[in-house]
């Protein structure tokens, strides 16, 4: 992991070396017939690797096929050409160990808190007890204690995103795909969990793969953004976030060091001038 | 009723009216009653012949003695178990059914113009059918309240189950769930506000189902009862009839309102 710095050991060297990429996307192809019946090429080409406990966050305009990538990653959509690996396995299906987060919350809305955490444990296999003590657990580590019987439309939309992190995180994946799962929250609460998912994060140090169109926040997040043109979607960047962690949004403000790869990654992006 | 509007015939639950709004509204509904039973009462007293519209006293004199000697137990209680009966077959055979037409979406399109034609067919035209093939005894009656009742289950979980949420399903999906863990635990759950609406329609429907074929050949039921009444130009046995019905009717959606207040709950938000 980290490119560009020195690995801390020889055997640290080793165990990289020997163990599989947790994702490894080869010359990925990804074509749709459109409404004209012509072929639209979304993703073109496509090679990506992220290592084990790697926070990748991938930046592009719409379209691009951020969105789709993290389809076939878990394995809901099949590529078109080349392929896609989850720890040295081709992905024909969904893999074990895959968590995915959508942009709206995605919860059941006829369940509680605690059942809509709970069914992630259940499909993890945890057993009825194990169930009782893991998600109370997590609804204490996401602050959503006193909520346990609430159903999703008595929420705001902050907390059933935290209820959508909770049955992610009850499901006890190793690599997460995280499809703008804040771009529907107002600028403050996505402040906020940007900042719970940074202490999951650190507390957990799973893969992430994070889609997003905020380019401040894919820098405050990641150690690698990576850009991708408009379609067919190819990488433009792949940019180390070499800043210190834990990193925090407010701080990082001033940082010109924060200020300059939020530049690159604009520059980047390419957008069309204003006309 | 045409099929858009059993399909569309959801709950909106509205929030609970401030008590003195409640109390008012329950004084007004007896106020309401009240009047029209009185003025009716005041019909047949100051004149109409109690032959066209009895009188409300001496329904409630016939219900009382009905209530007495236990006819009225016998001819209610077998109208009940036959619509009730087909209502749960219809329940127990339309679910899967509609879930069968979601999901092999092009079986459905063969089937589709088949399955619209005898949702639009009367089904009461098929009573005598039914009584030929099923005789005249409560199997029979069944059938009828169930083939009424099956078509609105039927539609009902397919046109739910077509705006189940894409990306639920997908999640389910990358937590690698079982095929038969989504269809439970996320399709199924997913129209339970759909099955109510359905059962809503299904108490009125299986009644008909059943009363007709009672109408038409039978010997107990309330169907009968108001049949035989009628042969003999006993207004208030048939009005006595009705008024069972009526209150049978009013019990079923009172169940059915209680159901949609737990079940449905998520849905009216």
């Amino acid at each position: 992991m980290n490119d560009g710095q020195p690995a801390a050991s020889a055997a640290h060297e080793h165990r990289l070396s020997t163990v599989p990429a947790k994702i490894a996307v080869e010359a990925l192809d990804i074509a749709f017939t459109g409404l004209d019946g012509a072929e639209v090429l979304v993703l073109d080409g496509l090679d990506l690797r992220v290592e084990p406990g790697e926070f990748v966050a991938i930046v592009g305009p719409s379209g691009c096929g951020k969105s789709t990538l993290l389809r076939v990653i878990s394995g809901l959509l099949p590529p078109s050409g080349g392929r896609v690996l989850v720890d040295g396995v081709p992905v024909t299906a969904p893999p074990p160990g895959v968590g995915f987060m959508f942009q709206r919350d995605t919860l059941m809305p006829w369940a509680t808190v605690f059942d809509n955490i709970a069914v992630g444990a259940e499909l993890a296999g945890l057993t009825k007890a194990e169930i009782g003590v893991r998600v109370p657990e997590l609804i204490g580590f996401l602050r959503l204690a006193g909520f346990e019987k609430h159903r999703p439309h008595q929420l705001s939309g902050g907390m059933r995103q935290r209820v959508a992190l909770g049955r992610l995180l009850a499901y006890g994946p190793d690599l997460y795909l995280m499809d703008e799962p804040f771009g529907a929250l107002d600028s403050q609460t996505k402040a906020v969990m940007g900042r719970e998912l940074l202490r999951v994060w650190a507390t957990y140090r799973r893969s992430v793969v994070f889609v997003t169109h905020d380019i401040e926040e894919a820098v405050t997040l990641a150690d690698r953004v990576i850009v991708l043109s408009s379609r067919p979607g190819r990488i433009r960047l792949d940019l180390p976030i070499t800043l210190p962690r834990p990193r925090e949004g407010r701080a990082l403000r001033g940082d010109p060091v924060f200020s300059r790869l939020c530049g690159a990654v604009w520059d980047a992006l390419d957008l069309p001038p204003i006309a | 009723m045409t099929a858009a509007t059993e399909t569309a015939a959801l709950p909106r639950l509205r929030a609970v009216a401030r008590p003195n709004r409640r109390w008012r509204l329950v004084r007004d509904r007896v106020l309401l009653f009240t009047v029209i039973l009185a003025a009716w009462e005041a019909a047949g007293l100051l004149g109409v012949d109690p032959i066209w519209v009895s009188r409300p006293s001496l329904i409630a004199e016939r219900l009382w003695s009905l209530a007495l000697t236990g006819d009225l137990w016998r001819h209610a209680g077998r109208t009940v178990t036959e619509a009730g009966i087909g209502l749960l077959l219809a329940f127990v055979v339309g679910v899967p059914i509609g879930v069968a037409m979601a999901r092999y979406k092009y079986g459905n399109a063969v089937a589709e113009p088949l399955i619209l034609g005898l949702y639009s067919l009367p089904r009461v035209a098929l009573a005598p059918l039914f009584i030929i093939w099923f005789g005249i005894d409560l199997f029979s009656k069944v059938m009828m309240a169930f083939s009424t009742v099956l078509f609105v289950f039927m539609l009902n979980v397919h046109e739910g189950l077509k705006t189940v949420d894409r990306d639920l399903v997908d999640l389910f999906r990358t937590m690698r769930a079982s095929p038969g863990f989504i269809t439970r635990r996320v399709l199924l759950a997913w129209v339970v506000p759909w099955m109510i609406a359905g059962l809503r329609l299904g108490v009125g429907l299986s009644l008909i189902g059943a009363v007709v074929a009672e109408l038409i050949g039978s010997s107990a039921g309330l169907g009968w009862y108001i049949e035989r009444a009628g042969g003999h130009l006993d207004t208030t046995g048939v009005f006595a009839g009705l008024v069972a019905l009526m209150v049978i009717a009013m019990l079923g959606n009172a169940v059915v309102s209680l159901l949609e207040r737990r079940f449905s709950a998520w849905r009216g938000a």
